[in-house]
This record gives C-alpha cells, sequence and structure tokens, in this order.
C-alpha cells in the first residue's frame, strides 16, 4: 500500500513499521534503541522516534520503530510538539547518562536548556538493550537486563564473569554511548568482569579475537583458515583470491 | 459429616474474607463446627458455612444466621457456646452482639437493616458471603452455571451482541466496552483464541478482585466459559496476584470441582465443547496488571509492556486473539447472559451501565467492599453508606483510581460515580479505589505516596516513566523534607506532560495524575510546604510540630498514654506539654485528645 | 549457605520436574522455589536454565524482576508492613519506623542473626483492618504504633507464628 511520510508517497507492505519504511525511502527519523541488525525487533525503549499519524480525521503520536502499518496513512515525522516531546526525552536521557559524550552532543541539539534535576555521574548506559540483543544473536546471552525501574540495568548474573560470555565483544561495538568498558592490554581482554586471552592474527600478528570467540565460531560450522585472522587480513587475501582468479 | 438440609434447616455462615479472618474468624467458625457437631438433635439441621467477605470488615468477625435473618458482629469464639445455646436452640437473640447504631444507640438486627447494605445493589457480589465458596454446589444453588446453559442455546454472535446490548465496560480501569472487545476477537481469522482472567489487582486499597476470587471463584469459571463458547477460545488462564495465596486456593478447588462436574475440559454439559482453566500466579509487580505485560509474563518473559498499537484482542498471548477482562468484569457476565442485557442496562448512567464495587477504605466510619449502582454520587457513598468521617472530621479529599486516579475535593462530593464524570474532573474509575481523606491527610505526601510506589513498580523499559517518575518523586521528596525551591511546581507540570504523552504504557501514562489532580486542588498546600516551610495537616515530620494548647488542655493524660516516645509530660488534671525533641511525629496525640487541644503548627502560650 | 544449596540439589530438581520444560513455568518454579527455601539459590537458577533450554542470564533476568523473589535468605518472621494508601494514610510509615528503632532494619534487610527480615507490600487486600501488618502468615489489624512495639516482643520471645 502507499501511505503519506511528510507529504512523500511511500511504498509499504502491510505490518510493516513506520521506520522501516521511512528508512528505506531515505527519510531520516532519529533513534537510539533500534539498528538494523533487529530491523523486526523495534523495541519503543528510547521513545525518540516519535511521529504523528492521521488516519480518518484522527491524529495519534506514535513510536515509529513499533507502530505497524495497516492502512493509508498519513505521517509527519516533525511538528512543535513532536520536537517538544524528543527535546524532552533527551534531557531526560541526558540526566540518566551524562558521561555519554553523544548525549552530551544530543543536549546542544535539541536545545536543552539547564536545569536543576539529578543527574547521575559517570553513567554512560541509556538502558536502550542493544548489547542484549547482540548478545542473543552471537548465542552467548551472557547478559540481560535485570531488576527494574531505576533499578535496571545490564549485567551478567550476579555480576560475575558469565560461562558463555566469549568476550567478543560484539556489545560494546553496538552500544550507542560507548558504555560497556573493554580493557585490551598484553594479549588479554577484559570485559564483563572477564579476563580472555587474545590470539594474534596469522598473518599480520596483532591481537584481534579471542580464544573462545574463534573457538565457538569454530564450532559452528566448517570455517577453516580463515578464522585465524584478522578482519583486515581477511579482506586482503579475499581481495587477492578474486584478482588472482581472474 | 453434618447433614446438610438447606430446605428445612438452619445456616450459620460465618465471614471468612480476609478482614474476618485476620479478627480471628477462623477460630469462629471452627468453635461452631465441633460445638454443633456435639449437640444432640442440631447436626442434622444446621450446616456452618465459612463464606467470603461480606465487605464489612469493621465488625468482623461477623456470624450469620439464616433464616432468621440475624446479623452477630465482632463475634469471639467464646460467644459461640451462648449463640448456639440461645440462638440455635432457643430461638432467641443475644442482643449483646447485635450492631448498635452510634447514633439512635439502637441495636440493629440483621445487616439488611444497615444503610451501609440497604444503599448497595449486589450484583457482581451477589454470592460472596452468601455461600461457601469451596462448595459448587451453593453456586449451583444460585443459579450458578444456568447462564452457562443458555449461552448453549444461543449463536456465538448473539451472546457477543448481548453483552454489547448490556453496555458493559471493563472494570479493571479501562472502561472499555466489553462487547466490543469480544467482537474484535471474534472477528479475528485465527485457529486458536485465548481468554484470560486479570486478577492482578495491584492498586493500594483496592481488594475487590481478592473477595470474588476468595468468595465466589465459579462467577468468574462460569464468565469465561461463556466467553469461550462465543469467541471460539480453548484455553483459559487465570492471571492471580502472587500475594493472593487464598485467592489461588480457592479458585484451584473451584476449577477441579468444575471439571468433575464436566463443566471445564472436554464435552462441557456434554455438548461438542471443550475449556480448560489454568491459573497462573504472579511475581509481584505492579506493571503486570498491564494487559501486554500480563501476557508478557504468561508467556514467561519479564512483565514489560509493548506499545499497544494492536489490541490483544487481536494480537494477544502467543500471538494469538485474546480476549483480557478482570475480575469483576467476568463476574457480571453470567447475569447479563441469565437475566438479559436490557434488565442489566436498567440500571447504571447513559454511558456506565450497571454497578460497580468501590473499595470504600480510609478515614471513614464504615470501611469494606461497597456495590452501588453506577451514578450513586460521592456523597452517598462516603455518608450514607460509609457513615462519614471518622471521629467526626471533616472530609478533605477522596482518592479514586488508585496510583493512576486523582483526588476529588469537597465541593465535587455531588459527582455521580461513573467512568466519565471521574474522568472529567481529574481522575478515574480506576478499579474502584475509594481513599478517604480527612484534615490529617497531607495531599502532597499523597502525591509522592502514589509517585514512589509508581516508581518502584515501574518496569524500566521506557525513559519517559523510568526517568520522568524520579525525577518528579525527588522534587515532591524535597517538597516534603522541606526543601522545595521556586520553579518546582512549574518543573513538576513540564514532566507530567512528557510523562503522559510519551509513556509506553498506562503505568507511566497515567503516573502523573495524582500530582496533576492535587496541583489542581490543593495548590496552596503545595505552596505552604515550598513557600512557608508548613505542613498544614501535620503530616510531614519536617514541616510539623505538634504542641498542646495550655487553655483547652485539661490534664486528662490520654496523650501521655497513647505516646510511643514517652515525650509527653505533664502531672494528672495539670496542662501537658510535648517535649518536640522526643516527638517522632506520629500523631497519636492528636488522636487521642478529646478537646482539640493539641494544635498544629501553632503558636501556644505557656 | 553454599552447603545447603548442594544438599538440596536433587530436592531442587525435583520441584523442577514437576513443570513441563518450558519458558512459560518458570514463573511457577520460582514461586515454590522461593517458598520453600525461602530464597531462589543460584544453584536452582542454574538447574532450571539446564531444564528448559533457557539462557542463566534471562533466568536470573527473571528472578531479578519480580519482587516475590529474593536472592538472599529472609528472616525467620519476615515482617510485611503494609503501605498500600488506605494503610500508609494511616501511619504505617511510623510502623516501619519503630522497626527500625526495635531491630535496626530497614525495608529489605534482614537482622544479622537472621531472625527478623522486613519488607513493605504494596497492598494486602485488608484495607479496612488498616494499618496491618503480616508476619510470616499471620495478619495483625490495625496495628497501633506502641502496639508493634509488644508484637516484636513476642515473637523475639519465640511466639509460636501459628497462633
Amino acid at each position: 500500500m502507499i501511505i503519506l511520510i511528510d507529504g512523500q508517497e511511500v511504498k509499504a507492505s502491510s505490518g510493516e513499521t513506520i521506520l522501516s519504511a521511512a528508512r528505506r525511502a531515505g527519510i531520516h527519523i532519529p533513534t537510539l534503541c533500534y539498528h538494523e541488525n533487529f530491523a523486526g525487533q523495534g523495541q519503543g525503549r528510547c521513545r525518540l522516534c516519535l511521529v504523528e499519524v492521521e488516519y480518518q480525521g484522527v491524529k495519534r503520536i506514535v513510536t515509529s520503530c513499533t507502530y505497524p502499518i495497516t492502512a493509508q496513512i498519513k505521517v509527519r515525522t516533525s511538528s512543535l510538539r513532536i520536537e517538544q516531546m524528543r527535546k524532552n526525552i533527551v534531557m531526560l536521557l541526558y540526566k540518566q547518562a551524562p558521561a555519554s559524550s553523544l548525549l552530551q552532543s544530543m543536549y546542544c541539539e535539541y536545545g536543552c536548556q539547564e536545569n536543576l534535576l539529578q543527574d547521575n555521574p559517570g553513567e554512560k548506559c541509556i538502558l536502550c538493550n542493544l548489547c542484549v540483543l547482540a548478545c542473543e544473536e552471537m548465542g552467548s546471552s551472557a547478559i540481560s537486563l535485570i531488576m527494574r525501574g531505576t533499578d535496571k540495568k545490564v549485567a551478567t548474573p550476579y555480576d560475575e564473569a558469565a560461562q558463555t560470555c566469549l568476550g567478543c565483544a560484539a556489545c560494546a561495538a553496538i552500544c550507542p554511548t560507548q558504555a560497556i568498558e573493554v580493557m585490551e592490554r598484553d594479549g588479554v581482554r577484559i570485559i564483563w568482569n572477564k579476563e580472555f586471552k587474545l590470539l594474534n592474527c596469522k598473518h599480520c600478528g596483532q591481537p584481534f579475537a579471542t580464544e573462545e570467540q574463534i573457538n565457538f565460531v569454530d564450532s559452528k560450522g566448517n570455517y577453516s583458515d580463515m578464522l585465524h585472522y584478522c578482519q583486515n587480513c581477511r579482506q586482503k587475501m579475499a581481495a587477492r583470491r578474486i584478482k588472482d582468479f581472474r | 459429616m453434618m447433614q446438610n438440609k438447606h430446605n428445612d434447616g438452619r445456616q450459620v455462615l460465618v465471614c471468612c474474607g480476609t478482614g474476618c479472618l485476620a479478627s480471628g474468624s477462623k477460630q469462629v467458625f471452627e468453635a461452631f463446627k465441633s460445638q454443633l457437631e456435639s449437640v444432640e438433635g442440631v447436626e442434622a439441621l444446621v450446616s456452618t458455612k465459612a463464606t467470603g467477605c461480606n465487605g464489612w470488615c469493621e465488625q468482623g468477625p461477623l456470624v450469620k444466621i439464616l433464616p432468621d435473618d440475624i446479623t452477630y458482629c465482632l463475634v469471639k469464639p467464646g460467644d459461640v457456646s451462648t449463640i448456639i445455646q440461645k440462638t440455635i436452640l432457643e430461638h432467641e437473640i443475644v442482643e449483646k452482639l447485635l450492631y448498635r447504631d452510634p447514633l439512635s444507640k439502637k441495636r440493629i438486627k440483621s445487616h439488611h437493616e444497615l444503610n451501609f447494605y440497604r444503599k448497595q445493589k449486589k450484583v457482581a457480589l451477589r454470592n460472596i458471603g452468601e455461600i461457601d465458596p469451596a462448595s459448587i454446589s451453593d453456586y449451583m444453588e444460585r443459579e450458578g452455571y444456568q447462564a452457562l446453559n443458555k449461552a448453549f442455546s444461543m449463536l456465538p454472535r448473539d451472546i457477543i451482541n448481548e453483552v454489547i446490548k448490556s453496555g458493559l465496560r471493563g472494570r479493571g480501569g479501562g472502561g472499555f466496552p466489553t462487547g466490543l472487545k469480544w467482537m474484535n476477537c471474534f472477528e479475528q481469522e485465527a485457529s486458536r483464541r485465548y481468554i484470560i482472567c486479570n486478577g492482578d489487582e495491584g492498586d493500594p486499597g483496592a481488594f475487590m478482585d481478592r473477595s470474588i476470587m476468595e468468595g465466589d471463584p465459579h462467577t468468574i469459571i462460569e464468565g469465561m466459559l461463556i466467553c469461550a463458547l462465543a469467541v471460539g477460545a480453548s484455553a483459559g488462564y487465570i492471571y492471580v496476584r502472587d500475594e493472593y495465596s487464598l485467592a489461588v486456593e480457592n479458585l484451584a478447588r473451584a476449577i477441579q470441582d468444575a471439571r468433575d462436574r464436566s463443566l471445564l475440559g472436554r464435552n462441557i454439559m456434554g455438548r461438542d465443547f471443550a475449556f480448560d482453566i489454568e491459573i497462573v500466579r504472579g511475581g509481584g509487580a505492579f506493571v503486570c496488571g498491564e494487559e501486554t505485560a500480563l501476557i508478557a509474563s504468561i508467556e514467561g518473559n519479564v512483565g514489560e509492556p509493548r506499545d499497544k498499537y494492536y489490541f490483544p484482542s487481536e494480537k494477544g498471548l502467543w500471538g494469538c486473539p485474546t480476549v483480557i477482562n478482570n475480575v469483576e468484569t467476568w463476574a457480571n457476565i453470567p447475569v447479563i447472559i441469565g437475566q438479559g442485557a436490557e434488565q442489566f442496562a436498567s440500571v447504571g448512567t447513559e454511558n456506565s451501565k450497571g454497578t460497580k464495587v468501590f473499595s470504600l477504605v480510609g478515614k471513614v466510619v464504615n470501611t469494606g467492599l461497597v456495590e452501588v449502582p453506577m451514578g450513586t454520587t460521592l456523597r452517598e457513598v462516603i455518608f450514607e453508606i460509609g457513615g462519614g468521617i471518622l471521629r467526626g472530621r471533616k472530609f478533605k479529599a477522596v482518592q479514586t483510581g488508585g496510583p493512576s486516579g486523582g483526588c476529588i475535593p469537597a465541593e465535587l462530593l455531588d459527582l455521580e460515580l461513573d467512568f466519565d464524570s471521574l474522568a472529567a474532573a481529574g481522575s478515574m474509575m480506576g478499579s474502584g479505589g475509594l481513599i478517604v481523606m480527612d484534615e490529617r491527610t497531607c495531599m502532597v505526601e499523597v502525591a509522592r505516596y502514589y509517585l514512589n510506589f509508581l516508581a518502584g513498580e515501574s518496569c524500566g523499559k521506557c525513559v519517559p516513566c523510568r526517568e520522568g517518575i524520579r525525577h518528579m518523586l525527588e522534587i515532591l521528596s524535597r517538597i516534603c523534607e522541606g526543601k522545595g525551591r521556586s520553579g518546582d511546581l512549574e518543573l513538576l507540570e513540564n514532566l507530567a506532560e512528557t510523562v503522559q504523552e510519551v509513556s509506553l504504557c498506562g503505568l507511566g501514562k497515567t503516573a502523573p495524575n495524582p500530582v496533576l489532580s492535587t496541583l489542581r486542588y490543593f495548590r496552596e498546600e503545595y505552596l505552604a510546604h515550598i513557600e512557608d516551610h508548613l505542613c498544614p495537616a501535620g503530616i510531614c515530620r519536617d514541616l510539623t510540630r505538634f504542641s498542646i494548647d495550655p487553655i483547652k488542655c485539661t490534664g486528662c493524660g490520654l496523650c501521655k498514654k497513647s505516646c510511643p516516645a514517652d515525650c509527653i509530660i505533664g502531672e494528672s488534671k495539670a496542662v501537658h506539654s510535648i517535649d518536640s525533641t522526643k516527638c517522632i511525629k506520629c500523631g497519636s496525640c492528636v488522636d487521642s485528645c478529646r478537646f482539640d487541644a493539641v494544635v498544629i503548627n501553632q503558636e501556644v502560650g505557656k | 549457605m553454599a552447603e545447603d544449596a548442594i544438599h538440596a540439589e536433587g530436592e531442587i530438581r525435583t520441584i523442577i520436574q514437576a513443570y513441563p520444560p518450558e519458558k512459560r513455568f518458570i514463573l511457577a518454579v520460582m514461586q515454590d522455589i522461593q517458598k520453600t527455601y525461602n530464597y531462589l539459590p543460584r544453584q536452582a537458577l542454574l538447574s532450571i536454565a539446564d531444564y528448559t533450554g533457557e539462557p542463566f542470564s534471562r533466568v536470573y533476568s527473571i528472578a531479578t524482576f519480580y519482587k516475590a523473589f529474593s536472592l538472599i535468605p529472609k528472616g525467620r518472621y519476615n515482617i510485611k508492613v503494609c503501605d498500600g494508601t488506605a494503610c500508609h494514610i494511616k501511619n504505617s510509615s511510623v510502623l516501619i519506623d519503630q522497626i527500625y528503632s526495635s531491630l535496626a532494619i530497614r525495608p529489605g534487610e534482614t537482622t544479622p542473626d537472621g531472625m527478623f527480615s522486613l519488607e513493605t507490600v504494596n497492598c494486602l487486600g485488608a484495607c479496612a483492618i488498616a494499618p496491618v501488618m503480616m508476619v510470616n502468615e499471620t495478619v495483625h489489624p490495625k496495628v497501633s504504633s506502641s502496639g508493634i512495639l509488644e508484637i516484636i516482643k513476642g515473637y523475639r520471645e519465640g511466639a509460636d507464628d501459628a497462633e
């Protein structure tokens, strides 16, 4: 079906989210807890992706990452009200995680004003849950969101080194606010209270992945030798093979 | 085992609802059972039943004798032999156990004569206090399962239309037209549908669902069966709050009894219809009262809600069309189908049909469960049924709708209790909690209390609820501690708007209501806290000082006796005084003084 | 504590296996374990993960989300002071202060000797007899600020909680 987003005609399939349709059409809607790796699982946690939906004369403000298109709606990605709400969300997020440079710049970008609300000094996590989803995707599920309300946080069970943690740091990579600490030194990586020995690339000798990570991927299928090379070298080798093939 | 001849026998009904149980009614019940057994000739004629809550918890343990229609109050185990001797055997009334009207000083023989009961109309609560919830026969003797029988002779669409015609709206707080919900579920194309009973009654101060689940479990089962027949579902779940262990027990027994009589399971009533119910115990999370969070919980996840852009009747439990209704809603269904929609809709207001069960609690004389037609005014409920304010104090406000609702002040006492009127006044019906407050309740503290409750219950998924409530709570706590700043109220109102507009679920969306409604009607109280650093009600400890007025004090010493902190000094018949360095601000002295001599935040002469 | 958990492993397994190995029964299993041991031992959570095939982190997430569960044992006498609205406006917070002055514990804490633990609950559904306090399964109605000290003294002196 055809819907309108900011006056533009966009083709959408029934049940598809507004955000998905908008992205395809190149229309920008700000997000924080959304990632294209989990396109089908819009979370609705950060509420930043608010849009106005009009249908049969009724207007509603909804989160575009979870709202399914089931009729020919008219969508506006911005309005005075939406901007006001987004500004407040950013303000609340900044107060929650003032140490995040992303939120610091968003604070200015959205024109948030100084206020005396309390903040959490040193905090960077905005509880977007993307790290948990990434870890699930990897097959480890070493971390999860625990507790509830303002006690909610991302953690391993009992805050201990998780048995299933591979040290792959996919969580840290996907985190929009760099809230996950990864320490690397002398061929050792420490993440989520667990120490990992880093393997060196067979070609360039740089440490690139943990032993556990490589073993895990290895166990999933026949990946041959390629596993023991870092991303850069693997790309170069693949490129060379293609060149040789020609 | 005692014989049970209901027709010519008498019945001793001992109330075993939570309130009476807490006052020792179980011992009263056991005393009746054992003592009646040993009286010759009587055992064949008298049956003793433990019933659910009669709603009049102030006067419990309650014992009713039928068919004499006698109601005995505050019964102790020691009174049982007297009752058996005088009332059962000699057919005489034990005067001292009757309720004594505080105004007329007359003894009242039956609860039916009391305003507390006379003005009520029991529909959802029709069986509670009259039957033994553990007996399916009791239920069936009062037209139990006859509505289901009738439903079998109706077409599914006709059953649903009957519910639509009745005008029944959800009794859990949402007030959504029940029939429309059923129709929506029915019209989905699906091979599987589910029925859910939301028994996760979480509003503090509300216990109507508890009473129904404990006192009349079969009405819920019958309601769900009728719906399952109508929309085409084969499995149902009753989600019961973790803390309600007696409800779980009684529901489980009722379900088993129903199965034994082919009322659940396969070939129900000998027809080609199968339906069964499973009980799911909640885990102690108020948010699980929200439909989508409840569904998530049943599925084995944490109770995080989802955006409700699809209704559960379209995509609910495991993605299937699901009808989820509140306990009290289910309790009305057998009545609607049994008596017909027209009869049901003849009671109530234009847009709110039928009756509503309210839990009338707080600073009111008669506390308990009250079922009245929609449209009854607050004044009638609080003053005529409730008997007015305790200790003759002044009515200040009544909080309706729990943490999602708001406070209604004295000038609105003639407000009709129905969905739309309450919403227009800035509150809501909610599950039916009516918390009556007097001049010794601080409205700012009430707002803080509700936000504190919600802060602990927020699932934490979305930003506006999790963070917005936290900030609002911080501001209110500061105000209650005397650290309010100018600009605080504007900040509160600004945050409230975001939390209302942007929160993912009902918990967040309605969280600002108590703050907004108290700001609307009691703004001066907020200002007293912020600008004058005083709590007019004498509740906020840092802003309260109790002192004794030497002119009014008679030296009776009652305050001194009641003080748990030993901070009142004074000789008998001499003026007493309070040592404010030791005072814990509990207010027991204010409550105990009969001369209004204990004053709040006033300068008193020596 | 760790020894108790190991001893009970067989017992824990019996409780868990009473249910089908599906995610949706995790809540019920945890209820039963909480009731039996007064808390959820770590071993139990691992066994649940193992039995249902759910990740340990997800089981832990469920255990910490729901307030019915505790990861640390509760006291022999678990005091629940109701802070529902009706009880609150009848000064339940004074009762909480009184408990502190008598036992030196705040909500969520347990006395060092393991005798008493305190929690506030949202509403016990007994609003007509506010303020309400439960000690284990016993309901105490209309508790006054001086009466509460007597009640605690009674339990301290070894009063039977099933009167």
